[in-house]
């Protein structure tokens, strides 16, 4: 009879709190989204199923070792490679070796909407410094408006590794919303008139041209924010294995299995170190509205910016100002949501290679201003 | 409405000087570092057609029109691909039907006879 008691002791049924069964529901919401509407299922899958992982309730002072912050358990060791800032890289490897920056090196000045976009970063930077949380944490809050997970996981492994399940799962919940958030922010910024703006085709972009990106964009980059070399490092890396057409092997395996499996972990321990007992406090919710207001800063950054660099540009020349919008790293989901709105206006209007270039420049911009916060603080 | 206040504490004073530098320099650079990157892309692509341009210096006007922005259209480029990606096409079709005409092995057997040789025929056929 005491083997049943301890048997049930240890169960799921004896140790479940109201907090488990909210953060359930919210990974089944996560798989439900992903599934049903497709909203970034590559990586909601393996997130929603470590959160319901990571929220199965056991004895936590078992013995056991099982749950991701106990010493020793396996879901321990896969959580390594996201506290010490191992997958970032491996992720930006095989988004380089998948980016094509054709769009961005064909027209140079939609760079700068990339850059523009990362407004939201600094804004909710001082937003969460207004709401009483530390420099670090601030800054590793605020880079959750770059909408890149690996370079929001990478600096908060960094500065605040205490809030990284919270800021992951801001980051990705609201990449995956991209869809939602950005219409009504594109549509309150821009005048009918200004969305129908026809872009010129871009040009055709020589190997050579494409080779030499990756080499002179790491130099330049690296020069200017040292911190963020271990990103944009292998970022180039991967797109000079792609570019160069004499490491297929290499790009080939960068930006499918290895990206794949890196992803499936990072997401899977992501999930789970949202234990309810360690996740559901007042900071994380601080952070998801935090995390909203980034995403809607950088949005109008981008939008404005572009908006501003009309008043400079010749009459053929000009930039429809929706795909400023794009300059958050969403990659390829805010290029979507900008051809999608671009069609609303003028359903000839095609903006999705032009929406590239800043969106893959957001890429780069977010890892660089996360480079700049962490020559700053650490 | 004052639940919703003390829940969410806004100190708009706790936001120094510090943190102000870090946030419009950390921005500026971000912005100086990619105006960079364009002005370099901007340039690279007329330094590496000045050889091709000084070659074609004595060509007539469109010549060197097409090339003052050494640029192909995407136009241009999207026709060429079609050519090229047609003619390949055509080839391919050319050297698969050869490649399919493929040899009726009819290999001798002790027991070879005419029903073995029409049941292998239709072997190959189905």
């Amino acid at each position: 009879m005491d083997g049943l008691v301890q048997l049930f002791g240890y169960s799921g049924f004896a140790n479940v709190t109201p907090g488990h069964l909210l953060m359930i529901l919210v990974g089944m919401v996560f798989i439900y989204l992903a599934i049903r509407y497709e909203y970034q299922p590559i990586l909601l899958v393996p997130i929603g199923f470590g959160i319901l992982i990571g929220n199965t309730p056991f004895i936590e002072h078992g013995g056991m070792a099982l749950g991701i912050y106990q010493d020793g358990s396996v879901l321990n060791y896969l959580y390594q490679g996201v506290l010490k800032g191992i997958f970032p890289p491996l992720i930006f490897l095989g988004i380089g070796a998948m980016t094509d920056f054709s769009p961005l090196i064909s027209n140079p000045k939609l760079i700068l909407l990339g850059a523009a976009a990362q407004f939201g970063i600094f804004m909710t930077y001082l937003g969460a410094i207004s709401l009483g949380f530390t420099n670090p944490e601030s800054a590793s809050i605020g880079i959750i408006g770059g909408a890149d997970g690996p370079t929001a996981i990478f600096l908060s492994s960094r500065l605040a590794p205490h809030l990284i399940g919270s800021i992951a799962i801001a980051a990705y919940t609201y990449m995956a919303l991209v869809p939602l958030i950005q219409p009504p922010i594109m549509r309150l910024l821009t005048t009918q008139k200004e969305r129908r703006i026809k872009m010129k085709p871009p040009r055709s972009v020589t190997k050579i041209e494409k080779v030499m990106f990756p080499v002179f964009g790491l130099l330049l980059t690296g020069f200017i924010a040292p911190g963020s070399l271990p990103l944009l490092g292998m970022l180039f890396l991967g797109n000079l294995l792609k570019e160069s057409m004499v490491t297929k092997r290499l790009a080939d395996t960068a930006k499918n299995a290895m990206i794949d499996i890196v992803t499936i972990i990072l997401g899977v321990t992501i999930g789970a170190s949202t234990q309810a007992t360690t996740f559901l406090t007042h900071s994380s919710v601080l952070i998801f509205i935090l995390g909203a207001t980034a995403f809607m800063f950088s949005t109008a950054g981008g939008i404005l910016f572009a908006k501003f660099m009309n008043l400079f540009l010749s009459a053929e020349n000009k930039i429809n100002p929706l795909i400023g919008a794009a300059g958050v790293a969403a990659v390829p989901e805010s290029a979507r949501v900008v051809q999608l709105e671009g069609l609303k206006a003028d359903p000839d209007n095609h903006l999705l290679m032009h929406a590239m270039a800043p969106n893959v420049a957001g890429i780069i911009g977010s890892a660089v201003a996360a480079g700049i916060m962490m020559s700053f603080l650490l | 409405m004052i639940s919703i206040i003390q829940y969410f504490p806004v100190n708009l004073s706790a936001i120094q000087s510090q943190h102000m530098v870090l946030a419009v320099t950390g921005y500026s650079v971000v912005i100086l570092a990619f105006f960079l990157l364009a002005l370099l892309f901007s340039v690279i692509p007329k330094i590496l057609s000045w050889n091709v341009r000084r070659t074609f210096k004595d060509e007539g006007d469109e010549t060197k029109k097409a090339l003052a922005g050494n640029m192909i259209p995407g136009e241009v480029s999207a026709a060429i691909g079609m050519a090229i990606s047609l003619y390949l096409d055509e080839l391919h079709d050319q050297e698969t039907a050869i490649l399919t005409i493929r040899k009726v092995g009819k290999s001798y057997s002790p027991w070879n006879s005419k029903i073995y040789n029409v049941i292998n025929f239709k072997g190959f056929q189905g």
